[in-house]
């Protein structure tokens, strides 16, 4: 058991407990937060310091097939920053955008992040990424295991079976040791096996006589009739198409009707928002010459409609490597850029595959500039940032190392001004950036990275907070909001949140000033949704016969094994026998 | 005969990298007595598994390996690591995930090279695709939907003898009759005896690969050749051919050795990759290495994720760095420069060219293995392993990529461990060494 510790005044900022920059100390005893500790406890002193909550990041792609397929395909990306060198206390590796495992583990918590998300399991490879996860170190995780092509799933929407369809999402999220639903690009991925794509919600998808919309439909449905914590994790059609905010909007109406379990209000979260918000010019066509803004027609809708979530995928610049489960568009951009391009199909579940795809983003390409306008103008359009996530969707859209750029952006109009010189003109011509005069605070700040994740994802009752029995997952830094302007010093605000001075994960000190000290595991989190027996038998011999049918390997070796997970997880049961069979 | 006390089934079978997940053993009195539905090296696999053991720990003594414990095995081989001034650490393609990473372990600590024997097979693919990327193939979708298949450079018959029954000649959801509706073509140098099971047979002259594979992709581009025949192929066959790989539905490319290892090398597997890329403008096409070794895949996966790099990866300057040519088993080993080799499931004193036998044969090699073969006779240090899939647990790679759990079936013999039980006790001691 690890020391009690006392946090002593700090500037701590904790909205979900509504505190905004108060000089409080906080009570660490246990792995948990408490409301005092005895006088053994360690002091440090963190005066004129910021104290948050840890960093909770909800998409973010650290491990798996993908990942690794990029990292052999591109050993040059390795090379663009130091690498890290092995010390007593740490293990080495590469850096640059994708990292080795353990860097990547060790680079997040010098950031003062403690909790980060995988939001693309292909379920039948969940043994190699529990092995994985295994060498990923300072973090707590969750996967996210895709649905939204798998034939299993499209059997019961055929059927209009949302019981069946809620018993397969159990069986999977047991066996692969899952946390929530991903939909990637539906039935679009799928049709890549036909070399084809789908674009629109109503389009059929091949052999199945199903459409996108009724595969989006019928997951939320039966993610909300199992109760999951988190909604269903959406990457819609379309994606990275001009004028796709159409297709966006098209498909969070498709679920505007669908009632909230326990009535809660958000139904679907959004990811990387800034590829699917792309919008034209007047009269323009859906080509890339004719691209502008769609951020703030977005953050208008979103105001305007309460039923979803989402995340930015903020485009920061230089080398990154996309990779996603958007196989069909992976091939139009290796077309477009003409540079490698990887695909993995994975058998029933993702049968056109994951594409893998390195891609340079310039600040003088008209498209760029645009794109990097988009998630911004959203952000700082929106009214409740409670809804809206700062990410980079890692290393898509650049890798995670470049948040405190991103909120430097969003915090800073001066630092705005500064990029916006750097730009192709069009991000001033085809946005309405430039004007906007709103600067996220702290407290905002705060929330889009800690406090909001961890509300939508499901686990803001222990993560995302500094509340009396909230897990100890803590991180400090060097600067002072109150004394210092922030948004006049933008070069702070990226220094500051590039290194922690502390952070704290589980009641431990893991990391000071940027270097690691400790290295444990943090927790897997995982769901084990309790059926009703008639619906768990039912399903178990169906997906037995679809499996035994449709896969080359056998139904038993399906599951990861426990051998792989136990010492890892922390498996959270969930009672959903009110599922009727 | 008599019927077997316990029957395991869905085991995989840990020969070749079709990991054939069906088998059934049958087990009586500790001892594996029959073997149900695998290929004849399968059978041999499980049902010889204790022929040919290293028995016991040993340590050259004056030309004579010598019994030696456990313990004693060890404390060697962490003084020859320790006393090592460039270390090679090579193999690890036949065992299973977690002993792959106590190598990287012992590698980083000590500060040497650890490479894996896809130096010598598919070393080149990955260069190809490091080269332009890979539309890759899933064994499952083969089966499923592939119309057009294509063997290039391999003999699956002998090389992986269950491949074509499992995947390819073989009905699957959208492929009703697997004869009728999906075409099998084989490309190689000579008529194997896979070649009278297929549907068309292309014999191309030796070291023509990288001609034959670029004068398919300009036709596939509309250009027109100015000769007549390219490797011994007629072009109007190769223009017959690119019309119906561009006709196909869904096509998939598996190649062998005879496209890695042939004149070209990755040149050969990056104009492969670039052939099937571009089909990929017409139709669907995937391509897939036919992996030898039951856990190279593993081993490319595994080295990948915690270093950043498929194989040749050196540790020298406190963290990883890659570099094929430079940092393989075989140049280090030719050059004469690494001084001391921890060699794990793999045998490099029969497969290594002639070079690299000389330093062999000078330097101290710490052998790992469970069977005796041409490297336990070189070694200074011999420590038998449990054979992973029979003998203890473990994860292999397919492939395709697919993670494969292994199966413990029977014990191991008395006193003999799993490669990473041997491997970890090694890193230990040495930690205590270093610190000294």
């Amino acid at each position: 058991m690890s020391k009690d510790i006392i946090l002593k005044n700090g500037i701590v900022y904790d909205p979900k407990n509504g505190i905004d920059g108060e000089v409080k100390d906080i009570c660490i005893s246990d792995g948990k937060i408490v409301e005092k500790v005895g006088e053994k406890a360690k002091v440090i002193d963190v005066k004129g310091k910021t104290v948050l909550p840890g960093g909770v990041d909800m998409h973010s792609h650290i491990v798996g097939s993908k990942l690794n397929f990029g990292r052999a395909m591109c050993p040059e990306a390795h090379r663009l920053e130091k690498p890290m060198m092995r010390t007593k206390k740490t293990r080495s590796g590469v850096t640059g955008i994708m990292f080795s495992s353990y860097t990547l583990g060790y680079r997040y918590s010098s950031m003062g992040y403690t909790t980060v998300i995988e939001p693309a399991l292909p379920p039948m490879k969940a043994l190699g990424t529990w092995e994985e996860l295994e060498d990923i170190p300072n973090l707590n995780k969750a996967l996210l295991p895709m649905f939204g092509n798998n034939m299993v799933t499209y059997h019961y929407v055929k059927e209009g079976d949302l019981s069946g369809l809620a018993g397969f999402i159990s069986w999977i999220l047991k066996a692969t040791g899952g946390w929530g639903v991903k939909v990637v690009n539906p039935g679009g991925t799928y049709a890549w096996a036909y070399g084809k794509n789908i674009r629109e919600p109503d389009t059929e998808i091949p052999q199945w006589g199903i459409t996108p919309r009724e595969v989006i439909r019928s997951l939320v449905m039966a993610t909300e009739s199992l109760g999951l914590p988190h909604v269903v994790h959406l990457h819609p059609n379309n994606l990275g198409r001009v004028g796709n905010i159409h297709t966006t909007i098209e498909e969070l109406d498709a679920v505007k009707d669908i009632k909230g379990f326990k009535g809660r209000k958000q139904t679907i979260h959004l990811t990387h928002m800034s590829f699917e918000t792309l919008d034209m010019v007047e009269e323009g066509k859906p080509e890339w010459k004719d691209v502008s803004s769609g951020g703030l027609a977005f953050a208008k809708y979103m105001n305007k409609n309460k039923h979803f979530t989402a995340d930015l995928g903020q485009i920061t610049f230089g080398p990154a490597m996309t990779m996603t489960g958007d196989g069909p568009f992976q091939f139009t951009l290796h077309q477009m850029t003409k540079t490698k391009w990887g695909n993995i199909p994975v058998d029933v579940e993702l049968p056109g595959g994951a594409g893998i795809v390195p891609y340079n983003f310039e600040m003088k390409s008209p498209a760029n500039s645009i794109q990097w306008t988009i998630p911004l103008e959203f952000a700082l359009s929106v009214d409740d940032i409670w809804r809206v996530v700062m990410t980079t969707d890692h290393p898509n859209a650049g890798p995670f190392t470049k948040y405190p750029l991103v909120l430097s952006w969003l915090m800073s109009k001066k630092q705005r001004a500064i990029w916006l010189d750097k730009m192709h003109k069009f991000a001033r011509e085809r946005s309405t950036l430039e004007g906007i005069e709103r600067e996220w605070t702290m407290y905002e700040a705060t929330i889009s990275t800690r406090a909001a994740p961890a509300k939508i994802l499901g686990i803001d009752s222990r993560k995302g907070h500094l509340g009396i029995g909230a897990d100890a997952d803590v991180s400090v830094y060097s600067f002072n909001p109150l004394k210092t302007n922030l948004a006049e010093n933008p070069d702070l605000i990226v220094q500051g949140f590039s290194e922690s001075a502390l952070t704290i994960l589980s009641g431990e000190v893991v990391a000071k000033k940027g270097v690691v000290q400790k290295t444990p595991h943090g927790k897997v989190m995982t769901l084990d949704p309790q059926l009703n027996d008639d619906l768990a038998a039912r399903v178990a011999s169906e997906v037995e016969g679809m499996i035994t049918r449709w896969y080359a390997h056998s139904f038993k070796n399906y599951p990861a094994p426990e051998r792989y997970r136990a010492h890892l997880e922390e498996r959270i049961p969930l009672d959903a026998r009110s599922v009727t069979a | 005969m008599t019927e077997a006390e316990k029957v395991f089934t869905d085991v995989p079978c840990t020969f070749c990298g079709c990991l054939c997940d069906d088998i059934e053993v049958e087990v009586n009195d500790g001892k594996i007595v029959g073997i149900k539905n695998g290929c004849a090296i399968c059978k041999s696999r499980f049902l010889k598994h204790h022929e040919n053991r290293l028995e016991h720990p040993s340590i050259m003594k004056d030309g004579e390996q010598s019994s030696v414990s456990l313990d004693e095995a060890v404390s060697k081989a962490v003084e020859i690591i320790a006393s090592a001034r460039r270390l090679l650490i090579y193999g690890l393609s036949s065992t299973e995930n977690d002993a792959h990473r106590e190598a990287y372990k012992i590698a980083e600590l000590a500060g040497g090279v650890v490479d894996n024997t896809s130096s010598v097979c598919h070393g080149p693919t990955i260069l190809g695709v490091q080269e332009s990327g890979e539309a890759a193939g899933a064994l499952a979708e083969v089966r499923n939907r592939a119309d057009l298949v294509i063997y290039w450079g391999s003999n699956p018959l002998a090389a992986h003898p269950r491949h074509i029954s499992r995947y390819t000649r073989v009905a699957g959801e959208y492929i009703k009759d697997p004869k009728k509706d999906r075409k099998i073509w084989l490309v190689d140098i000579r008529k194997s005896e896979t070649a009278r099971t297929v549907d068309k047979f292309i014999k191309l002259q030796p070291g023509t690969d990288l001609e034959v594979i670029s004068s398919l992709r300009a036709l596939l581009r509309g250009h027109r050749l100015a000769v007549d025949e390219v490797g011994g192929i007629p072009v109007s066959e190769l223009q017959e051919a690119v019309d119906a790989m561009k006709n196909a539905k869904y096509g998939i490319l598996f190649f062998g050795l005879g496209l890695t290892q042939s004149k070209g090398r990755f040149r050969n597997i990056d104009a492969a990759v670039r052939l099937i890329q571009d089909l990929n403008s017409y139709t669907k096409w995937n391509m897939m290495p036919m992996r030898g070794h039951y856990n190279v895949s593993g081993a490319n996966k595994t080295s990948t994720w915690q270093t950043g790099y498929p194989y040749a990866v050196d540790f020298a300057r406190g963290y990883p760095r890659y570099q094929p040519g430079e940092y393989t088993a075989v140049d280090l080993l030719a050059r004469g420069e690494v001084d001391a080799m921890l060699n794990i499931a793999a045998d490099p004193a029969a497969h290594f060219p002639k070079a690299c036998l000389k330093t062999l044969s000078q330097i101290p090699i710490i052998n790992i293995d469970p069977k005796e073969n041409m490297t336990s006779r070189l070694a200074t240090v011999n420590i038998p392993v449990a054979v992973a899939g029979i003998e203890c647990d473990g994860a292999a790679v397919r492939m395709d990529g697919l993670p494969l759990y292994l199966h413990k079936i029977i014990d191991p013999p008395e006193g003999v461990l799993p490669d990473r039980d041997v491997l970890g006790m090694i890193y230990k001691k040495l930690e205590k060494e270093v610190k000294k």
